[in-house]
């Protein structure tokens, strides 16, 4: 069903070369180099540090939280760590690593081999660091999402890190959604509209996702900034002094909609890259996919506001038009996943697909992708949203089977199937299986006790709670899949670590497609 | 349970749909990985799936719509999702409370302005409507027995009804949305009264709600 041409859209063509570019990179070159592999490996290796210090939070409040009573931290410490985990894992962690995985893999794949833009890329990178900076001095606890006026009252005089640090991440999207969308054009420019492949897609897509949502969060910090009671300039979103609560639901939600969407855009890309090339043919459908891809785009603006319905100003139809957008917004989710099952299944799995590791994290990103998605139907619904939804463990668990079993889980297979292009050797492959098992059974057992909480009631953010037994259970049980997770990331940086220096030397082409017999066989592997 | 919004036939349905496209979903990839049948599927199915996922949509609201207007309709000036104001139903409610929501806890005040703090007296089986104000930060109200929260914006008055309890207890109402580092010891009772209960009683109560919401 697929057309012989999508094999240049989606198809094989244009690979890297397997070499040591870590190990020949020199520290001024990993600062300040502009070459598209330096700045995309220093995103990579940063964005694993983030993981590596969110982790680190949350498997410490996860202690906290093992038993009922407080154990080892108040509610201060508490909140910090847990504000620190979201912003981390999320500003840190997923969106700079889904976007640097494209800068790697887009000027290689759109055949610019050069990133434009580059300048704007090594720009962004800082920025995130100095808002980094400013969140370990600052210690913000007001959560990731910073509720006015509550952000604007807790914390000391350092607080307002926290809001600066919320500007700087808007400037550092903002300037990576220029250099996504420029060389997304550039793409398009040189293989014409028809022939771009997914990967530039995917960066035209996000692209604009990014330029026009960090907007309203850069307004966000500022007002937060400009607000805060020990300045006290304005009133944006201080109902106490004539600002209104409202406006800063709206403001925010325009971004922090979308931003589920940053991450996710672009690990769907990397997974339209690998895919093709691990089963040795193109997708099923490309136009399904690019169709996708807009949807996504265009219904990721509106519904914001299904964060906070139902209030005051979102009733009657409005109400509907967001519930109803809400529940279409899984189209194109369907759509992708449509197309991936179906490519899957319209010609053998080669026997070197199912030994290769990134499309193990594949598959199960996928699974997680399912899971997690599913309950959307649920969230969207107003009438259950208002009963154990809405911010109960519930929200929790869907967005962590969507950002770490999906979107984290995804970006881990790129990175494994980039490994051997940075460092010139393999993996090993039984500590990389190791981790594999370690993060399903972790992820989904976390996941799954996250809903089944949810389901009880549990409430969000909370160091302590009251001995209900489903609660203790369901706690023990999110704490335990965390450490095992926390250990699957430990087997992962030592076999990063480890195999950049004693990998089995990798061959010119790391990902043949083999099979373990002649195609046209009448007994099928397996 | 006669709580409009609590678990009731169409959540159940619901829940069946999402479990339901969750088996369908991983079984297909599961069967596209490890079945020996390899299958072109035809570009037509896709459009078939969507048609599906419009159908579910359109049930999900439907359904929801309905639900959420039947439960609004009892209270009085609110715009429903329907979008119709309704009318006063003196008749429907055996009692009202006003709900101050603060940092860090719940006020409820009682038409005959008496005040408690963190105990919602109500006898079983009543149909108790709650109006809950903030005048600090944006809170929540759960009771989990009664299948309800709310996010409640300040300066904004909520309005929530629950029919209470047919058992007479304590039951938990909690905020669930962050509203400072007292969040976590922000709770209220839903104490349901028995029938011979009298005030000395009440007493008792409060005493050991205030021991379980100080003893954290």
């Amino acid at each position: 069903m697929a057309h012989e041409h999508d094999a240049i859209r989606t198809g094989a063509a244009p690979h890297w070369k397997p070499e040591d570019v870590i190990g020949k990179m020199t520290l001024k070159e990993l600062f300040f180099s502009h070459d598209y592999r330096h700045i995309a490996l220093k995103g990579i290796l940063t964005s694993m540090v983030m993981l590596g210090i969110g982790g680190m939070f949350a498997i410490l409040f996860r202690t906290e939280l093992m038993v009922p009573d407080v154990q080892m931290m108040g509610a201060r410490v508490y909140m910090t760590l847990m504000t620190l985990h979201g912003m981390f894992m999320v500003f840190g962690f997923l969106i700079p690593l889904a976007i640097s995985l494209c800068y790697y893999m887009a000027p290689k794949v759109l055949g610019l081999d050069k990133l434009y833009w580059s300048g704007y890329a090594q720009a962004s990178y800082w920025t995130l660091i100095a808002a980094v900076v400013l969140l370990i001095i600052g210690r913000p606890d007001f959560t990731w999402t910073a509720y006015a006026p509550m952000s604007l009252r807790v914390g000391d005089e350092l607080i307002w890190m926290g809001y600066v640090a919320i500007m700087l991440v808007a400037i550092s999207e903002f300037l990576a959604g220029l250099v996504l969308l420029r060389n997304g054009l550039a793409g398009a420019a040189k293989t014409g509209w028809s022939k771009l492949p997914m990967m530039g897609w995917g960066c035209l897509s996000v692209g604009i996702l990014l330029v026009v949502s960090t907007i309203p969060l850069g307004f966000i910090g500022f007002g937060l900034l400009s607000d805060w009671a020990q300045w006290g300039e304005t009133a944006y979103f201080d109902p106490a002094r004539g600002g209104s609560v409202l406006t800063f639901l709206y403001i925010f939600w325009t971004y922090g909609h979308p931003a589920v969407y940053l991450p996710f855009i672009p690990v769907i890309a990397v997974l339209y890259t690998l895919m093709p090339r691990i089963l040795g043919r193109p997708m099923w459908s490309y136009w399904s996919g690019v169709a996708a891809f807009g949807l996504l785009t265009v219904f990721a603006l509106p519904i914001g506001p299904h964060h906070f319905q139902p209030a005051f100003t979102i009733a009657g139809p409005y109400q509907r038009v967001i519930q109803i957008l809400t529940m279409l917004v899984f189209i194109p989710s369907v759509l992708h996943v449509f197309n991936w099952i179906a490519t899957l299944w319209f010609g053998k799995i080669p026997a070197s697909a199912k030994r290769s590791i990134p499309f193990k994290f594949m598959i199960a990103s996928i699974a997680f992708l399912i899971y997690g998605g599913a309950t959307a139907y649920l969230n969207g619904q107003i009438s259950i949203d208002s009963d154990f939804i809405h911010n109960s463990y519930w929200i929790p668990a869907h967005f962590h089977a969507m950002f770490l079993g999906f979107v984290g889980q995804m970006a881990i297979a790129g990175i494994y199937y980039l490994y051997p292009y940075f460092t010139g050797r393999m993996y090993n492959q039984k500590w990389a299986n190791m981790h594999f098992w370690m993060w399903q059974i972790g992820i989904f057992t976390k996941v799954t006790l996250m809903f089944y909480a949810g389901y009880a009631y549990f409430p969000r953010w909370v160091f302590d709670y009251l001995p209900i037994p489903e609660w203790v259970f369901a706690q023990m049980g999110i704490t335990l899949g965390a450490y095992l997770i926390g250990a699957g990331f430990l087997v992962f940086m030592f076999n990063f670590a480890w195999s950049a220096k004693r990998g089995t030397i990798a061959a010119d082409e790391p990902w043949p497609v083999e099979f373990d017999e002649p195609v046209a066989s009448a007994t099928p592997a397996e | 349970m006669e709580n409009a919004l609590g678990l009731s036939g169409g959540q159940t349905t619901m829940m069946a749909i999402t479990i339901a496209i969750t088996i369908l979903g991983l079984s297909g990839l599961a069967a596209a990985i490890f079945l020996p049948k390899r299958w072109q599927i035809k570009y037509s199915l896709e459009f078939v799936f969507i048609a599906g996922l419009f159908a579910m949509a359109w049930y999900g609201d439907w359904n929801s719509t309905n639900v959420y207007t039947a439960y609004q309709d009892k209270m009085v000036g609110e715009e429903g999702v329907s979008g119709k104001e309704v009318t006063e139903d003196d008749e429907f409610f055996d009692r009202t409370l006003t709900v101050v929501a603060f940092q860090w806890g719940f006020a409820f005040i009682t038409d005959d302005n008496e005040i408690s703090r963190n105990a919602a007296v109500v006898k079983p089986g009543e149909r108790v409507l709650f109006k809950i104000l903030s005048n600090d930060v944006i809170h929540g109200f759960n009771i989990p027995v009664a299948g309800i929260t709310a996010e409640i914006d300040p300066d904004e008055m909520r309005k929530i009804w629950i029919k209470a309890p047919d058992v007479p207890g304590k039951y938990l109402i909690q905020c669930v949305n962050y509203c400072g580092v007292g969040h976590a010891q922000m709770k209220a009772w839903l104490v349901v009264e028995g029938p011979e209960d009298d005030d000395e009683d009440e007493e008792e109560t409060a005493m050991n709600m205030e021991g379980t919401n100080n003893g954290a």
